[in-house]
This record gives C-alpha cells, sequence and structure tokens, in this order.
C-alpha cells in the first residue's frame, strides 16, 4: 500500500489521484475527529471540508518530516480551536450555543462521552489523540507543544479516572450496559 | 504497584500496551507482565478502557468528494499544470548558455570523483537516511536469550507458538533454542530483512517477531538464513543482491511453497520508525504474482502488497492482511 507521505509527495506534483485516496483515507477519520469533540455532525462535516481545503491551499508547505495523520490532526485541532472560540463569542453576546446532538446516539456511546466529559479538558483531549487519532506521544507531544513524559503522565491519569468513572457508571441502572454487568 | 516487587513502573506498562518502549524495555516489560498478575490485571484494564471507547464509533459521512473541495482541487492542480508549463523555456534558456555547460561539466566531475572516493572508502554507506550502514553487531542482538525467545513466541497465538520450533539470533547467525514439535518456526528477524532500498535496512532498533508455518519454514526461512549470513560476513547491498539472483538462479534457494505463509501478530515488535510495531497481521508468500490477482491494494481491500520482495531481487510476492487482534486474544486499534 502507498504510504500516505508518498501520496502527499505525488499530490504535491499534481497527482488528482493521489488526492483523492488520501482523502478517502482521512475522511472518516477528520469527521470522527471533529463530530466526538463537538457533537454535531452538520458542523464536523464542514469542518472535515475546512481541513482538505487547508491541505489543499497548504500542499506546496508539507514537508514529509511529518506524518501525514500528524499533519492532519494538527490542521483540525487548529479549526476545532477556531470554532471554540467562535462558539464561545456566539455566547457571550447572547446566541446560545447549539445543544449538543443525542438523539440516535446508542446509550453505550453516550454512556462512554459522559464519562469522557468529566475527565480535564487537557487530559482529554490528549486520551482522544491517543485512542482515536492513534498518535505516539512524542507526536500529540508536539501537537500540543508539551513534553513527551506530560503526554504519558495525563494519559495514564486519564486512563485511570476513566477507568473509574466507567466502573461508577456501570453500578447504576443503565440499559446499555445489561450486556457488561 | 512498588518498584521493589515491579521492574517497571505502572506508567512504563500503559506505554508499553501502546507500542511506546523501545524494543529493550518492552522484552522486559513483556517477559515481567506474563509473570505478574497484578500488572496483567492492570493491562487488562488499561485495555478495558481502550475497548470500552471504541464503542464511541461514527456514522460514515456521504461518499465523494464534496464540489468544494472539488473546485479547489482543480484550481490548485490547474495553477501546478501551468507552473510545468513554464519551466521548460526557463530551462531551454538556461541550457543555451555556454558558461553554465562548462560550469554543470565541472559539477559533474567533481561529483564522479567524489562519489568514487566514497564508494571505495565504504560500499554500504547511504548518506540518505538516518541508517547509513550497518551499525555494530551488538546493536542488533539481544542480550537476554530468554527475552528474544519470549518476543519470537509471541508472534503467534500460543497454541501455534508453544510447540514452534524457536530461533534467536547469535554472532554467527541464528541458531536453535528451543527445538519444535509442530513445525512452525518463531524467530525475530532484523532490519536486513527489509527491502534492500529501504532507508531502514540497518536500523539497529528494529525486532520483527513472526511464526513461519512448515511451508514457509521450508521455503522462505532459508532466505532469511542467507541474508543473516550475509550480512554477518560483512557483505555489500550488491554482492547480496548478487548472489541471491544466483541461489534462485541455481536452485539452491527454493521458491515459496504453495501455501507459505507466517504470523506477525506481537504487540511487543517493532517493525521500523515510520510504523513501529504495527497492526497484527498474517502475510502469504507466492511466486512473483500480480497483486490484482488478490484485490491487493484496491479501495477498501484488506490485501495488501509488501514490498518486502517483489522480485527485489527475492522472486516473490507477499501479500499482507491485517488482524483485528494481538496474539495474546486482546483487541487491537484500527488502522
Amino acid at each position: 500500500m502507498t504510504s500516505d507521505e508518498t501520496l502527499m509527495l505525488e499530490f504535491q506534483g499534481g497527482s488528482r489521484a493521489a488526492f483523492e485516496e488520501l482523502f478517502a483515507r482521512y475522511r472518516k477519520p477528520l469527521y470522527g475527529f471533529f463530530v466526538r469533540r463537538l457533537n454535531n455532525p452538520e458542523r464536523a462535516e464542514d469542518l472535515t471540508q475546512e481541513a482538505f481545503l487547508a491541505v489543499i491551499r497548504a500542499a506546496s508547505r508539507w514537508e514529509p518530516r511529518a506524518l501525514v495523520r500528524t499533519y492532519l490532526c494538527g490542521i483540525a485541532l487548529n479549526l476545532l480551536a477556531a470554532e471554540r472560540r467562535r462558539l464561545s463569542t456566539s455566547s457571550t453576546l447572547g446566541q446560545s450555543a447549539p445543544e449538543p446532538k443525542t438523539e440516535g446516539a446508542p446509550e453505550r456511546v453516550l454512556w462512554v462521552r459522559q464519562a469522557m466529559e468529566k475527565l480535564d479538558a487537557p487530559d482529554r483531549e490528549i486520551l482522544m489523540l491517543r485512542e482515536f487519532e492513534q498518535l505516539s506521544y512524542s507526536d500529540i507531544a508536539e501537537l500540543l507543544r508539551i513534553p513527551v513524559n506530560t503526554v504519558r503522565s495525563r494519559l495514564f491519569r486519564s486512563r485511570l479516572a476513566l477507568k473509574s468513572y466507567l466502573r461508577a457508571s456501570a453500578g447504576q441502572p443503565h440499559p446499555g450496559r445489561r450486556g457488561m454487568q | 504497584m512498588s518498584t521493589n516487587l515491579h521492574p517497571i513502573e505502572q506508567e512504563e506498562l500503559m506505554a508499553y500496551l501502546d507500542g511506546e518502549l523501545p524494543a529493550d524495555q518492552a522484552i522486559a516489560a513483556l517477559s515481567h507482565l506474563e509473570l505478574c498478575p497484578e500488572c496483567q490485571t492492570l493491562a487488562s484494564d488499561f485495555r478495558g478502557v481502550s475497548q470500552e471507547l471504541m464503542a464511541w464509533e461514527v456514522e460514515s459521512p456521504e461518499v465523494g468528494i464534496p464540489s468544494k473541495i472539488n473546485a479547489a482541487l482543480g484550481e490548485r492542480l490547474q495553477k501546478g499544470e501551468a507552473a510545468k508549463v513554464s519551466s521548460p523555456r526557463l530551462k531551454n534558456r538556461v541550457m543555451t548558455s555556454r558558461w553554465v555547460w562548462a560550469g554543470a561539466l565541472a559539477i559533474v566531475c567533481v561529483a564522479v570523483g567524489l562519489k568514487l572516493t566514497l564508494t571505495s572508502r565504504n560500499r554500504n554507506e547511504d548518506r540518505s537516511t538516518a541508517y547509513p550502514s550497518m551499525a555494530s553487531i551488538e546493536q542488533y542482538l539481544m542480550p537476554d536469550r530468554n527475552a528474544e525467545i519470549a518476543m519470537a513466541r509471541s508472534a503467534a497465538p500460543e497454541a501455534i507458538s508453544s510447540d514452534a520450533k524457536i530461533l534467536v539470533l547469535g554472532w554467527r547467525g541464528y541458531e536453535t533454542a528451543i527445538e519444535g514439535k509442530n513445525g512452525f518456526v518463531c524467530m525475530v528477524e532484523r532490519s536486513w530483512m527489509s527491502p534492500f532500498n529501504s532507508t531502514e535496512f540497518w536500523n539497529p532498533k528494529v525486532r520483527g517477531p513472526l511464526c513461519f508455518n512448515p511451508a514457509a519454514a521450508r521455503s522462505i526461512l532459508p532466505l532469511t538464513i542467507k541474508r543473516t549470513e550475509m550480512v554477518l560476513a560483512g557483505l555489500s547491498k550488491a554482492q547480496m543482491i548478487d548472489s541471491i539472483k544466483a541461489g534462485f538462479d541455481n536452485k539452491k534457494l527454493p521458491p515459496p511453497e504453495p501455501g507459505a505463509m507466517c504470523y506477525m501478530m506481537s504487540r511487543a515488535g517493532y517493525l521500523n520508525d515510520a510504523v513501529g510495531h504495527y497492526a497484527p497481521h498474517l502475510m502469504f508468500y507466492f511466486p512473483l504474482t500480480d497483486k490484482a490477482s488478490w484485490g491487493a491494494d484496491l479501495p477498501d481491500s484488506p490485501v495488501t502488497l509488501n514490498p518486502q520482495f517483489q522480485g527485489g531481487p527475492e522472486p516473490i510476492t507477499e501479500f499482507v492482511i491485517t488482524v483485528g487482534k494481538w496474539s495474546d486474544g486482546t483487541e487491537a486499534p484500527v488502522m
């Protein structure tokens, strides 16, 4: 299988097919990145498209020292920060931020999401980058501009905390946990 | 957990499960984990958390490239074409200058001279990579023989590897550490089993645990043995390639037997700097075969072509299929 980095180089050289392959590989992961953090499928889809537009615009500046996966996560984190600023400004100006969309989500997903929301935001971000985006400790450290040891210790802390939150929730009646009790 | 009782910290155990420990520490962690019920519980907790998170799947968005992206893509590619069209004119202007010709000739002469000097100094050196030449042999050896045995066994589920023959790398090549009963052979490959043009051909960190089935043990393992012997004998890449070609020509090296395959399901391996310990997978070997016959590398196909051999110089095609679990039965992350 052609590596992401080779595809990116081919795209820099003018290959439409290379971009289409990258798009096919990363559309769902990027959409997942946004939808898990914003709980808003429509905005997640918009931001996914924004991320690919950013790739198109900045393709010539990409250098193969960074994995494409990490590079895309960097773009996604920037877009996410801008989106959160926008939401925060909207709230300040009196517009209510949209409610997270929960209808249709399986009970088990809601249960996991609620447990995740109890984590401190920086710890949650590290955990998500590791578990869902599958980034290495050093990639996370580079993206968040923190030391690798900090990534490791926060990841450790958040996993233990999440375990205890999930266990606590498991003790409460919950239809989504029937099979696991 | 006290460090007096446990040679690894809890955080290190987590890092091991994430594939974030260097090979030597990963082996120590694996060896300890196999014997320590307390750490097994903790590892199970960490895996449990990861598995719970996997429940949080998202629905696939619509397929196809949205029009907004298509338009931007078309614009960018058009600009690229325009740049390409303009460059030959520039090149023509430059190449018509006799001074440029003279300068280019001088550069070529210097470059050829430099290349000859470097080539005669170290025939294996490749300055385009972090691993330009072979490191000292010690760096490829594993100091703890038991750790290498454990790592080799971890390539396949216990039901297979527990009765397999185990090979470990010594100063003179691979040697039998444990005789087997089921015809399988487990071992830890080193970086020189990469393609000859790989930038990590000499990466001393590489540890590739695998278990050959009997057909592969008879027909693929001899290649590993041969390459290793040549590396330890100090042959250049060119010499190794010539020797392998000759080996196939004079039938001293066998073609892949029907049904030859191997397991690579260890979470303790380190396949290269780009993928770390990668995902658990199976590999299937054939005489040179069109990848289309397996649907390899097609969209959504789980089969990929591994460029490990592919005629360079071994006339072998190798297909890879990733699987969902590590050899210990635990879930692997989706790649």
